[in-house]
């Protein structure tokens, strides 16, 4: 393959040979799960076909496929940004869960505005949520306290019960039984939903944080300050780049996109803040930031790939009686099948 | 190592096949019609000994009492985007009951149920209906007074500790109602609750219930998801138990057992399918007690005295007939605040309100 | 009642930090060899389960946690062959190995829900655990709980003193200069996530052999992943992580007492005490010795990429 893309070299055909091996490696982890699907007995033939239909096959089904990509690419990008200077973000989740925090309250507490001024505003607060969650990790890496990865780590079990500690009590909703959630967010603040489905406009934030993140990496100075920074922190100080600034300002940002997708799922998704806001969001986001390192375009197509399997599993276990355990070995397989795939691009990066 | 290709190469023909060959498949649904398909979602594993089992077991009888209902089910379904698309997914399949058995699925079945007029919803512990969704629960502080007046008669040291889950009001008011029924028969007697901030830590809970016993309780009872180290946590320190969720767990404790209280969702499950086949299915807000099907209490163990026995079937009695009941006031919290007036009465409909612990519980409710 | 309080929370801190120190062992041993394990949490499961089934066929928690620690080592292997062996990335590859933890434990463990094991019973150390005082607080625990000291001890001494260790050090920091030196660097690793995988099986093996006699999906509940932070915690040295492993087992041990006690204070921001702590004792170390300040984490990390 190597010898192939050399040869002919133009963008094009090394484009199309990355499709091709993209999709031989799906079709070599599908065919691997077949094996498992044989082992309980279930034709895999069928099954492919059932989650097929229910999930690329009908206009709902993959509105059903976008929905659950929205904060996946955003906390994968929560990710990707701080790793363009090897910071590690394990604090997605975290920083979703403040960045709920932060648009709920601004949801209610402004509940009376008009939906133009509301809508940017909790937007905004989401994003500062997440952000300064995600700005404190980069306050303690930058004077040398504590490592990022563990603070961002440690942060997430705080964020949460934070949440917990104001759904279960001053922000409970008095309305609810009791039940821990807040009040329902004002029709003015939940995100207007696209084309008569569930796809909703916190899409444009992932779509709009994609482009910045490509533009900006690739086509300005500042990109290339954070290359020279991600490849060697000493020359790059040296000539006359701050690493500091550049940690606070990236853990920020990328704190933001988390906090976006937090501001996202609580507003259209659930409409009201609840502890159980997020099942590993900002997790999965990590791993397809580092499954893809980072690459904007990778990042959609491992996003969309893990919600496929996400949205098929819920089939297999409907059609076929497979339990959800199975459907965990089927998003290892295909993970440990990509992961192991040997780099064709020789570079190291 | 060549046979596994000549298979992977086997399975990807067949795939591109398959991919050809996708319109012409016959939709599955169509197969069925003349049977009733009752779709279940699970918050958490059907095999975990506890809250899912249950639910999962309640389909199961409702399949052998019914030859013509067939069950789909998604378990480990998180609330939020994806409840709703599972609930979607199971009425394309040709779902026309769903079960969405988890407090949080309450509104994203809510939504559901507006897009799907004709299909209908039963929902465990909610408060919300709908034209076709309906709820279902059991006034458990009844069966969890008569825990403590078991477990009042029992205690030698008039100390009990419970391991919970959360501080939602349901668990609160079971843990009051506890406490209520073991001051009813022994004036000294106290309760520890302990918060776990999650239904599914088995070593942490075990570590809690030790703490409690150490604090001199020799009762302990529990309010998640399952109660097997809890129960086996006492058992190990001869300490007595009181389970929830699951009747099985009685065996882990041949020695301190009091009993325990479980759902039995079988024959409700069964009656709500057979109603939707023939039509005569209502939405509408059931409240089971101690008379239903669905609350058992199981057997007392052997610690239980015959004495202690027949007051809680006395009280058992006085509950089925209206005449007692389990927050009559005058009721204190456990700050000292006046909660429920003499001659009062906190119903038990509206335990969804309950903030507050009673007086003798030692914990925080918030 | 002030004794009894004290070994209460004694007592608590150290049932809740030991798996939590085989944890951390484990993935030291990996870190050292420049390989970083998020799937630590997956090996667990697979040693929890693995040892709960085992045991319930023998009806012997000896064969259980030795099949534990095998199981362990060998689900451990899948890791290493990706990582080492096809270069891939090793933050990610570690979450999926987490993914298929979760799912095949699952898997195993289901036809045993409900099953009842005598599980690691306390060990009676003739004179020790007889100490009225000491005796309680120290010596009254299973076989798992006397050991995990010695066994961080001897991983220290595994990596510290021995030539093995050395070499383990060696391809941590610098793979190529270990090549060049005329080692082999993939089999140190491979060794090293072997170990790591067995010791990770342990502390799978004491959830649910000794902690909560039985098995439940996801038991691990957050501690694999919760051992990561602990390495860096304790600076990648297994002594230190003795401590770190004591202070967060105790933080737990002393939030649940808080609330056993009735202190006027929401639950969910006692649960906060841990991580706030753990957080709190890291900032004031690397102040005191500012030389010693993290980032190895990203040479461990790039040194294999």
């Amino acid at each position: 393959m190597d010898n192939v893309t050399r040869a002919t070299g133009t963008v094009r055909s090394r484009r199309a040979a990355a499709v091709i091996r993209f999709g031989g490696l799906i079709g070599l982890a599908l065919a691997v799960f077949a094996l498992v699907l044989l082992a309980f007995g279930q034709n895999p033939l069928r099954a492919y076909a059932d989650i097929f239909r229910a999930t690329l096959g009908s206009p709902y089904g993959f509105s059903e496929v976008l929905v659950k990509m929205i904060p996946l690419v955003l906390t994968a990008l929560a990710v990707a940004i701080p790793a363009k200077i090897w910071l590690i973000n394990v604090g997605g989740e975290g920083q979703l869960f403040i960045g709920a925090l932060f648009a709920t309250w601004g949801a209610l507490h402004f509940g009376s505005l008009p939906a133009w001024l509301l809508l940017p505003l909790v937007s905004l607060l989401g994003f500062l949520g997440g952000g300064l969650w995600a700005l404190l990790s980069g306050i303690l890496r930058a004077k040398g306290w504590a490592s990022e990865t563990i603070s961002t780590l440690l942060m997430n079990y705080v964020a949460i019960l934070l949440v917990s500690f104001f759904v279960f009590g001053p922000w409970k909703d008095p309305e609810s039984a009791n039940y821990p959630q807040s009040a329902p967010f004002p029709d003015a603040a939940v995100l207007p939903s696209l084309f008569e489905s569930r796809v909703h406009l916190g899409a444009l934030f992932a779509i709009v944080g994609l482009l910045l993140f490509y533009v900006v990496m690739s086509r300005t100075r500042w990109g290339l300050e954070m290359r020279a920074l991600g490849i060697n922190q000493e020359a790059a100080r040296r000539n006359g780049i701050s690493a500091d600034r550049y940690i606070l300002l990236l853990m920020f940002i990328g704190g933001g996109m988390a906090g976006l997708a937090g501001m996202g799922e609580v507003s259209a998704i659930h409409g009201q803040l609840r502890p159980s806001l997020s099942p590993g969001l900002g997790y999965t986001g990590f791993l397809i930031s580092w499954i893809t390192m980072g690459s904007p375009s990778g990042i959609v197509a491992a996003a969309f790939l893990i919600s496929l399997i996400t949205a098929g599993g819920d089939i297999l276990q409907m059609t076929h009686r497979i339990p959800a355990a199975a459907i965990h070995i089927l998003m290892a397989l295909v993970l440990f099948v990509v992961l192991a795939r040997r780099s064709g691009t020789g570079g190291k990066k | 190592m060549k046979n596994t290709a000549r298979l992977i190469l086997r399975e990807l023909a067949i795939l591109a096949s398959a991919l050809l060959a996708l319109g012409t498949v016959v939709p599955s649904a169509a197969q069925a019609q003349e049977k009733l398909k009752v779709g279940i979602v699970h918050i958490g594993s059907i095999h975990d000994a506890g809250y899912n089992q249950a639910h999962a077991e309640g389909v199961q009888i409702m399949k052998k009492n019914l030859p013509n209902v067939e069950v789909i089910q998604v378990e480990n379904v998180p609330e939020g985007a994806d409840a709703e698309r599972v609930m979607e997914n199971m009425i394309k399949q040709g779902a026309k009951l769903i079960i969405p058995a988890s407090f949080g699925f309450m509104d994203p079945a809510l939504r559901v149920a507006k897009k799907y007029p004709e299909v209908k919803f039963v929902h465990p512990g909610g408060y919300k209906l709908a034209p076709n969704m309906g709820t279902y629960w059991a006034s458990t502080p009844e069966a969890f007074y008569l825990m403590g007046i078991a477990a009042g008669k029992t205690t030698k040291t008039n100390k009990a500790g419970y391991v919970v889950a959360l501080p939602i009001s349901f668990f609160l008011a079971n843990v009051n109602a506890f406490q209520l029924g073991a001051r009813s028969v022994n004036p000294r007697f106290e309760t520890r609750v302990v918060f776990m901030g999650t239904f599914l830590d088995a070593p942490k809970e075990a570590i809690a219930a030790n703490a409690i016993l150490d604090m001199g309780a020799d009762v302990l009872g529990v309010i998640v998801d399952s109660p097997i180290a809890v129960v086996q946590a006492a058992e190990k320190r001869g300490a007595y138990s009181i389970g929830y969720h699951y009747l099985g767990v009685q065996k882990f404790a041949p020695k301190g057992w009091i009993s325990g209280i479980a759902f039995t969702w079988g024959e409700l499950y069964t009656r709500f399918a057979k109603q939707v086949m023939d039509g005569t299915w209502k939405s509408e807000a059931l409240f089971g007690n101690l008379s239903s099907d669905y609350l058992t209490i199981s057997p007392f163990g052997p610690a239980v005295s015959a004495d202690a026995v027949r007051m809680v079937n006395d009280t058992k009695r006085e509950f089925i007939a209206a005449r007692k009941h389990v927050f009559a006031g005058p009721l204190k919290d456990n700050k000292g605040a006046e909660r429920v007036k003499a001659g009062e009465v906190f119903p038990l409909q509206g335990i969804g309100k309950m903030d507050w612990l009673v007086e003798g519980v030692i914990g925080q409710p918030k | 009642m002030n004794e009894m309080l004290f070994i209460s929370m004694l007592s608590g801190a150290i049932l809740s930090g030991t798996p939590l120190l085989y944890a951390t062992l484990s993935e030291l041993i990996g870190e050292r060899a420049g390989i970083i394990n998020l799937g630590l949490e997956g090996v667990m499961l697979i040693g929890a389960v693995v040892g709960f089934v085992t045991t319930v066929q023998f009806g012997n928690p000896v064969p259980g946690l030795i099949a534990a620690a095998l199981a362990g080592a060998l689900f451990n292997m899948i890791f290493a062959f990706i990582v080492i062996s096809r270069r891939a990335n090793q933050l990610a590859s570690g979450l999926a190995l987490m993914f298929c933890g979760v799912g095949l434990s699952a898997l195993i463990g289901a036809p045993f829900i409900g099953r009842r094991i005598e599980g690691l019973s306390q060990v009676r150390i003739p004179l020790a655990s007889d100490l009225p005082f000491w005796g309680r607080a120290f010596f009254q625990y299973d076989i798992l709980v006397l050991l995990a000291i010695p066994t961080a001890v001897a991983v220290w001494w595994l990596l510290f003193k021995t030539r093995w260790g050395l070499s383990v050090r060696a391809v941590g920091e610098n793979p190529t200069a270990a090549y060049a030196a005329g080692r082999n660097p993939h089999l140190v690793q491979y060794q090293a996530l072997l170990i790591s995988g067995f010791l990770g099986g342990v502390a799978g093996a004491h959830l649910s052999l000794a902690l909560a006699h039985t098995w439940a999906e996801w038991m691990t509940a957050g501690r694999g992943f919760f051992s990561v932070a602990l390495v860096i915690f304790a600076k990648w040295h297994p002594l230190r992580a003795i401590a770190g492993a004591l202070l967060f087992g105790g933080a737990i041990s002393l939030q649940l007492q808080m609330q056993a006690r009735g202190v006027p204070v929401s639950s969910f921001l006692l649960d906060m005490l841990p991580y706030g702590l753990s957080l709190a004792v890291l900032i004031l170390w690397s102040r005191a010795r500012r030389s010693a300040v993290p980032g190895s984490l990203g040479r461990v990390f790039q040194g294999t990429e």
